[in-house]
This record gives structure tokens, sequence and C-alpha cells, in this order.
């Protein structure tokens, strides 16, 4: 053997010993919970995992402190309120800060940037400024032409833009092409492979940094002024604030809409917010909130725009297109205890074609995608929280768990800083581009500014962007169907944060569409024992009974009776009814149904047993002056309601609907105020309202046996 | 002509004096100073992760003397002149450096001063405790509640429960518009402790008033609420800093405007 066969050999000796000395480092990779991966994992820091201490140095004001109640007292707030630090806001002329923002929550004046007063009539209990994560503070960035950022290309464009001279409707063509611009590839670009911020991004897991158009430093300061803010306009006993940001995601393929507002509940928080760049599934930012959790952290994230999801928001399956299991319903409902049900884009309780057997369900409907241009039709079914409801029911059934047991909040969505709830006293959401009646499609458009929108909706992708109707051209640009909407509210001891946030936590919560109506719900199998004029009724009901977002365990075969209590806004309309909303799910086929019931009626009406309706109670509009009739209504309602058609086996839930008598919308008070009638295409008035959280009645554990759905679910054994 | 000569070589010596006396050499020594050289190399150590070879050291060097050199070239133009981003930058630098100077320290007279020109602010209100009897507005409520006022022995009932309780323990006028409607507040002021009064209207009906305590409101001392004095001064410092400073050397220039420019 010569000395170069001999060499030949050894290398093929040697090939099977490499090959399988690389299979064994896979296998333990794989099996070993990944080892050697986790070798260079160590290497990074998860930037977003960062805790921050932003409080403020502040003794309570007050030593007078209110005592808590244990019957608890209702508070009203907003937990969704963009200002300048907002990509979309700033674009479209916001310059409003978050002091600004806690100022008008307290009862302050503000200016909207068309320059006229915002002001509520009562303040708020509490509030929060949740900008959008995404490109935080970056927008204002670019505009600074003493930013280094801003001496880029693609921030051309955003130079000065809202300097004083440019707050215009005029200015509205430039903006909107901006604003296509961002979401657009330009600023998203990344820097090359080689280059230093790559390496950075990865190892301190923040792909943000590895973006041309990011500066982490801007971002930075942007969220720290934002919680700066919260924590000094915090005031135990009087008025909470909450640190948050809003977590913008959507589906890659269908734009379908996943927004969620992240609420901390402290002072401390991470040193920036996890954002659609990090991850666009909303599994990881769960896990995020749950490391944070782990490091003494507590947040709710509230989905909301479950109507312009395309049927996204609430699906059967994973974001990743995977079976829903145990672990994942566990975790969405450890994460996201409420869902936002009602804001200006529109209602999402239910849709016409979802309940056709629901007279109400017609109510502030926006069909289309969020941010869709042209605008998109989104598909109903997936995005409204009673089917959603009804399907956390099916998925039970099917042994994958229960991901949408959540409890229901209301809140704005304005980008102005300043929440528009009053149908009389409204200014829509995005500022220069709806801020005014004209725009927002309420009154016939004066012939130059219908080519000016013409002109610049075109720009914007839309190309039919007006309406002919009986008095003129219309804008028609999707406005008309945002709305003056709503109000998060919450039973709990005192006004602070942590009493504020621990009613989050058990959904103790219920949605109103901007009127201050309240309501108590209580569920339990005894609840007639109690006097329903009595003054212990409140706490009566506390303790024979669950309230709002809790679960009612199965007793026997026994009837549940529900006591709801509803109170009138003092400076609204009068109440016409109380409806329970119930929802339930046969044991043997799986097979859903909803129905509602009129439970009390206004003027000492009553329901008729038979359809569970109320009779007409007579109040009317005058659509010429928005009047109402008076002395028709009530000032509160309040009954025991036992279920009619009960079956102890099924899974049910129940949810309690108020509504006031009819009002003027928004838009028909725009028109009469400038001398116009209300367009004959939209509704002329609206019956403000009131959703609980369910109760859910658990019965006992059935009989069926079910085969779980979906690969990923193991299926137990049947011994 | 050989005078001459002579004046003209003074004259040339006086020329190349003052040249090199207005144009002394110092103006072209570039100095950079191991600091600046220290912290752009961390800066790139925290960028790239690991030490710069002598390469990449010299070629950093050589970035900042570029700058430098093409930075006065262009001060020698007065190409500093008019530029709308540097007198940003310039503009922003002294917004900063105001702001950051107001905010450090307070002399005692100033918080004093603030506290009293915003004592109203910091007002701690009036607080009543009652009790009520609520007549709902659905049947004759205001006959019932006069009913009741009227009734020496006040064991005749026949009120409502109200949504939110018959006992108010401590509650501010705010409050109580809040809860019964606004100006409700209005027949709590200077009313009798200790009795019933009544009947007055709600938007929910009519109501009896007890009142059993009445602790009046008042101005705390400064030092109860010093923290919050001090975030509010800040606050209002810092909205104010730059209007302030623009107020105090602002009338040291003149604005001359053309009269006649048509917009």
């Amino acid at each position: 053997m010569n000395f170069k066969s001999k060499k030949l050999l050894y290398l093929l000796l040697l090939l099977p010993v490499l090959y399988i000395a690389q299979l064994l480092i896979i296998d333990i990779d794989v099996n070993k919970k990944r080892p050697i991966l986790n070798i260079f994992k160590l290497m990074q820091d998860d930037s977003a995992l960062e805790i921050v201490d932003f409080s403020v140095d502040k003794k309570t004001t007050n030593s007078n402190l209110p005592k808590p109640n244990k019957d608890r007292n209702p508070y009203y707030g907003d937990l969704h309120v963009h200002t300048k630090y907002s990509f979309d806001a700033y674009v479209f002329g916001i310059t409003a800060s978050p002091d600004d923002a806690y100022r008008y929550a307290k009862g302050d004046g503000i200016l909207h940037p068309l320059g006229y007063e915002m002001k509520l009539r009562e303040p708020l209990d509490f509030y929060s400024v949740t900008d959008h994560g995404f490109y935080m503070g970056m927008i204002q960035a670019f505009a600074d032409t003493t930013t280094d950022i801003s001496k880029k290309d693609f921030a051309k464009p955003f130079h000065d833009l809202n300097r004083k001279d440019n707050l215009t409707v005029e200015s509205a063509g430039e903006r909107s092409d901006l604003f296509s611009s961002i979401i657009g590839a330009v600023i998203a670009e990344p820097h090359p492979n080689w280059h230093p911020s790559m390496i950075k991004a990865w190892l301190t897991k923040n792909t943000q940094q590895a973006l041309k158009s990011f500066d982490y430093d801007i971002h930075k300061s942007a969220w720290a002024d934002i919680a700066r803010s919260a924590n000094e306009h915090n005031d135990p006993g009087k008025f909470t604030t909450f640190i948050g940001y809003e977590f913008t995601t959507s589906t890659d393929i269908e734009g379908g809409n996943l927004h969620r507002n992240v609420i901390f509940n402290s002072s401390e928080a991470s040193i920036r917010p996890w954002t659609r760049i990090d991850s666009l599934n909303p599994e990881d930012l769960w896990t995020w909130q749950d490391a944070l959790r782990e490091k003494g952290i507590d947040t709710v994230s509230i989905p909301h725009n479950s109507n312009g999801s395309n049927g996204q928001m609430f699906e059967m399956e994973s974001f990743l297109g995977r079976a829903i299991d145990q672990g994942y319903s566990d975790k969405r409902m450890r994460n996201e205890p409420l869902v936002e049900v009602t804001q200006v884009k529109g209602t999402s309780e239910t849709h016409p074609l979802l309940s056709p057997d629901d007279d109400w369900a017609d109510f502030e409907i926006m069909d289309v995608r969020v941010g869709s241009r042209p605008p998109t039709y989104s598909r109903p079914s997936g995005g409204y929280v009673r089917e959603a409801y009804l399907n956390g029911l099916t998925l039970e059934f099917t042994q994958q768990g229960n991901p949408y047991k959540f409890g229901l909040i209301g809140s704005t969505d304005t980008h102005t800083g300043a929440g528009s709830f009053d149908e009389f006293n409204y200014w829509s959401k995005v500022g220069l581009l709806d801020g005014d009646a004209e725009n927002r499609g309420s009154v016939p458009l004066a012939p130059e500014n219908r080519e000016r929108l013409e002109e610049y909706m075109a720009a914007f992708n839309q190309p039919q962007s007006t309406i002919t109707l009986e008095q003129g051209d219309y804008a028609n640009t999707g406005f008309t169907q945002w709305g003056a909407s709503g109000l998060a509210v919450v039973w709990a001891e005192e006004n602070t944060r942590d009493s504020i946030f621990k009613a989050f936590k058990r959904k103790e919560t219920f949605a109103t569409t901007g009127s201050r109506i309240a309501v108590r719900f209580f569920g339990g199998f005894n609840l007639s024992s109690i006097d329903l004029n009595s003054d212990n009724l409140v706490s009566e009901s506390y303790e024979k009974g669950v309230t709002m977002g809790g679960d009612l365990i199965s007793d026997g075969d026994k009837t549940p009776e529900f006591i709801v209590w509803a109170q009138k806004d003092k400076n609204g309309a009068s109440l016409q009814r109380v409806q329970i909303i119930k929802g339930w799910m046969d044991t043997t086929s799986g097979r859903p149904s909803e129905k509602v019931y009129d439970i009390a009626c206004s003027d000492d009406l009553d329901v008729d047993p038979v359809t569970h309706r109320c009779p007409d109670n007579g109040a009317r509009v005058n659509i010429t002056d928005c009047s109402i009739s008076q002395n028709v209504g009530s000032s509160e309602l309040k009954t025991l309601w036992r279920d009619p058609e009960f079956k102890s086996s099924d899974k049910s839930f129940y949810y309690v609907r108020v509504l006031e008598n009819p009002t003027c919308r928004w838009s028909t008070w725009d028109a009469i105020k400038r001398g116009f009638k209300p367009r004959e295409d939209l509704h002329d008035t609206i019956q403000e309202r009131a959703w609980s959280s369910p109760i859910w009645y658990i019965p006992d554990p059935s009989d069926v046996v079910v085969v779980p759905l979906g690969g990923t679910v193991p299926i137990r054994n049947s011994n | 002509m050989k005078n001459k000569l002579f004046i003209f070589f003074i004259i040339g010596i006086c020329i190349y004096l003052i040249d090199i006396g207005l144009n002394s050499n110092e103006d072209k020594n570039i100095y950079i100073s191991d600091q600046e050289i220290l912290s752009l190399v961390n800066a790139w150590k925290s960028q790239v992760g690991r030490e710069p070879t002598d390469d990449e050291i010299s070629r950093i060097i050589n970035n900042l003397v570029q700058e430098e050199i093409l930075y006065r070239e262009a001060l020698s133009l007065g190409l500093e002149q008019e530029d709308k981003i540097i007198k940003r930058r310039l503009a922003q630098k002294i917004t900063f450096l105001k702001q950051e100077s107001i905010l450090k320290d307070f002399s005692q007279k100033e918080i004093t001063d603030f506290y009293n020109a915003n004592r109203d602010k910091y007002y701690v209100p009036g607080l009543y405790t009652f009790t009520h009897k609520f007549f709902s507005s659905s049947s004759n409520s205001k006959e019932r509640a006069q009913n009741h006022l009227n009734n020496s022995n006040r064991l005749y009932e026949n009120s409502d429960p109200f949504f939110l309780g018959k006992n108010f323990a401590e509650t501010s006028s705010l409050e109580i518009n809040s809860n019964f409607g606004s100006n409700f507040s209005l027949y709590f002021e200077n009313s009798p402790i200790n009795q019933w009064i009544g009947p007055y209207k709600s938007s929910f009906g009519h109501h009896n008033l007890f009142i059993t305590e009445y602790t009046p409101g008042f101005h705390p001392n400064l030092d109860d609420i010093y923290d919050q004095v001090m975030v509010d001064l800040n606050q209002l410092k810092r909205d104010s800093a730059i209007s302030d400073f623009i107020k105090e050397v602002g009338s040291d220039y003149s604005v001359i405007i053309n009269p006649d420019l048509k917009i």
C-alpha cells in the first residue's frame, strides 16, 4: 500500500465518523432542548425585558382619601388615546403631547389642530395614553430638521410637516401620501447584512435596530416621556393613569387588523415597547408579557377593532394556522382578559349577518378593514365578540380550551389626545383629515373642496371618494361609518391604579358608547331571596352571587337568576329597556345558539312573555332640531330575571345590554348645525347603549366524550 | 529713487507683519484631544463589538480630521449663514440649555411664590358626610319626598334605593355633582347639619338630605404637598422656559418686515 492510497483510506474512514458525529450533535441539539444553539443565544440580551423605573417622586397629595367602597364604585375612563408620538397622528397634524392628553382628561380644554377647543363636560376617572409602539416618536423626529435621522433621504418629505402655517385641511393630500409611504418599504428597509447595526440588533433581540430609518435613542426617549407623563399625572384617589402603548400588528396576507393596547400596572415598565417589528404574531407578545410578569411587571393587552380584522381577531386557529389548544387558550386569557368592543371606528358587538334576529345588531357598523386603501370589505365572521363567545364555547366543547372568555370595555382610539364622546360635540379621530363636517361627509362639499378631496384621495389610492345625494356632493371616504364612542368602565373599590387594574383582570367591567350609563349585573341561584328595594341589595348580591366577568358554577338542576340594575347618564337621554343576551351550546352536538331577551321596560311597561319584547314607549326624536320626547323613559331600571329556557347541561353565557331612548347621531347634529338636512343614506338617530361583561354558566362535566380536533391536541386516554 | 524703493520695502514688511499677525499659525492647527479619540473608539467598539485595529483607528482619526478641515473651510466661506438646519440646531441647543438650567434648583422663594399664586389648585375641598332618601321620578317623587319631610316621625319611609347607595362619607362637591348631576352640590352649601332638608330634584328623581358632618375646605401647608408642587413647578418651567427667555431678550430686537408684501 503506497502512501497515497493510505491517505485515501483514512479519508474514507473519516467520512462516516464525521457524519455520525454530526448526527450526534444534531440529535443532542434537537432532543436536549438545543444546548448548542443556546450557547449562541446566551450572547443575546433581550432589550425588551430591561425594566426601567419611570416613577416620579411624589407623595400622595391628599391625606383625606375617600375610603375604599366594598360595594365598589363605577369609574369611567379611556384606555385608547394617541398623541403626537404616533406616526399616523403626527402626520395628520397632531401636536398634542401626553401631558396635554392627561390635562384634557382631568377637565382642561386643549386645542384641535384645526384651532377649536376640545373640552369634556365632566372629567374622566382614568386615562391611558397608548401611542403606537411601532415607530413611536419617529415621525416627529423625521419632521424635526435638527435630528440626525431627519437628514436621511426618506425623511425629507416630512420636514417641518406640522409648522403652524401648514396646519390646514389643504395639506391633507401631502399628508395622506406620507401616511401611505410609512407603511411602504422605503422606511422599513434594513441595513445591509455586514452593517454593525445588524449584529447589534441580533445581540439585543431588537430588530428595529436593523432598520435604516430607526433611531433607538429617539424611540426610547419618546417612550420615556410617555411614561413620565403618566406617572406625573397619576393622582391616587382622584385620577388614575396607566403607562401604555398600542401593539399595531396585522396578518401578513390579508392585512387583517390584530391591534392591541398593552396597559401596565406599575410606574415601572420595559425600556421599550414590544412592537410589530419584533414580531407580527400576538402569541409572541403574550410570551413577552409572561416574561415581564415573572419580573414583577403585570400587563394586560386589549384587542380592538376586531370588526375591521377581516375575521382574523377571533379565529378558530392560531396566527400560524395551527389548531388552538389548551395552552394557547390559557396563555391568551392570562394576557387578554378584555376586548374593546366599541370605539370611534365602529362597534364590534355583533353584525346583522351574524345575528339576523337581533333588531339592534345594525349599530355603528364599520364594514371595511382597518387602514385598507381602497376601503376593502371586512368579513364579519371572526370579527365580532358575540360570535367569539359562542366560538369559545365550541372550542371548549372540542377540548381546546376557551380563548374567548373576555370582558368588555369601550374606548375612543382618538388621535388628537382628546377622546370624542358626545354626538353633539364630535371631532372624530385623525385631526386634519376628519376634523370638520365637510371632510367627514356629514354636509355637502363646497365645489373647491370637492376637487381638492378627489385629488388627494386619488393620491391616497381611493379613486371614488365622493357621492352625489339629494343635497349635493358629499365626501364618502369612510368617516361616515365612524362615531362618537366609547368609554371603559370598571367597578372598583377606589380610584387607584391597583384597584382599577384588578377590576380589569377579574373582568368586572362594562362598555358604553360614550354615555355615562351605569349597570350592575349579578347571577346566582338564590338571588330571588334578596329584596330588590333593600338598601343592602348590592352587598347581598355580592355575597350570594357572582358579578359580571365571573363564572356561575352549576348547582344541580337549579335555574340561574340574575339581578340587573341600570341607571341612566344624568346628562343623557332616559333608558328605554334592559336586555339580556344569552348564548349557549347544545351539549350533544356542539351547535351554538343565541337569543335576545328584553328583561325590563321603561315607563312601567311589561315585557311580552311570548316575544320577550318591550312595547314601544313612544320616545321620538325631532330631526329638525334634535329635541327628544320629554317624560318618556326611565331614569333607572331594576329587575330580577330567571332564564325561561334554561337547560342545565348547556354551556352558556349571559350579558346585559342597556338601551337609551333614541337621540341624534353626530352626522345629524353636524348637518342641522350648518343648516342642512341629515344625509339620507345614514342613520339619523342612534340608541346609546352599554354592554356588561358576561357571566358564564358552567354546567357539570358532560358524559359526552369529544375527540379533540386539530393535529396538535394530544388525544387523552379514555380510561 | 533709492528712498522710494526703501519706502516700498518698509511698507512690504509692514504688510507681511500684519498678515502674520492676523493669520496666526494657530488657526491652521487641528487639536484632537485624547478624550475625543477614546470616546470615538469606544463608540466603535460598542457598535462592532471588538477592538478596532490600528488601521481602523487611523481611519477613524482621518475621518475626524477631514470633517474638521471641511468644517473650517466652510466657516471661512461663511456657509453657516442662513442655513436652516444650522439655525434650528443652534436654536434647539439653546432651548435645551435653558430648559435644563431651569430644571435644576428653585429658590425657596420661587417655590413659595408659585404655591401662593396657585393656591386654589391645591385647595382641599370641603367634605360632606350625609345620608339621603331617594324618591324615583317614576312615581310622583316630589309629593312623596315632601310627605317624608313633613312627617314628624321619620319612621314613615316609602323611599326608593338609590343606585349609588344611601350613605356618602366625606364627599366633595365635585363628587356630589358627578353622582347626582351638575349643580346638585349647591343644595349642600350653607345647609343646616343634622336635620332633613329638601326635596331637591336631580335627573333621577327627588332627594331629601340629612347632612351629618361638614369638614370645611382648606389650603394645605406647602410642606404637606411639597412634592406635588415641585412636579407642577417643573412642568410649568419646562413649558415656559423658552417663551420666558424670548420675552427677556426679545425687547432688544426690532423686527423689520416689508409692509407691502403680498401673500
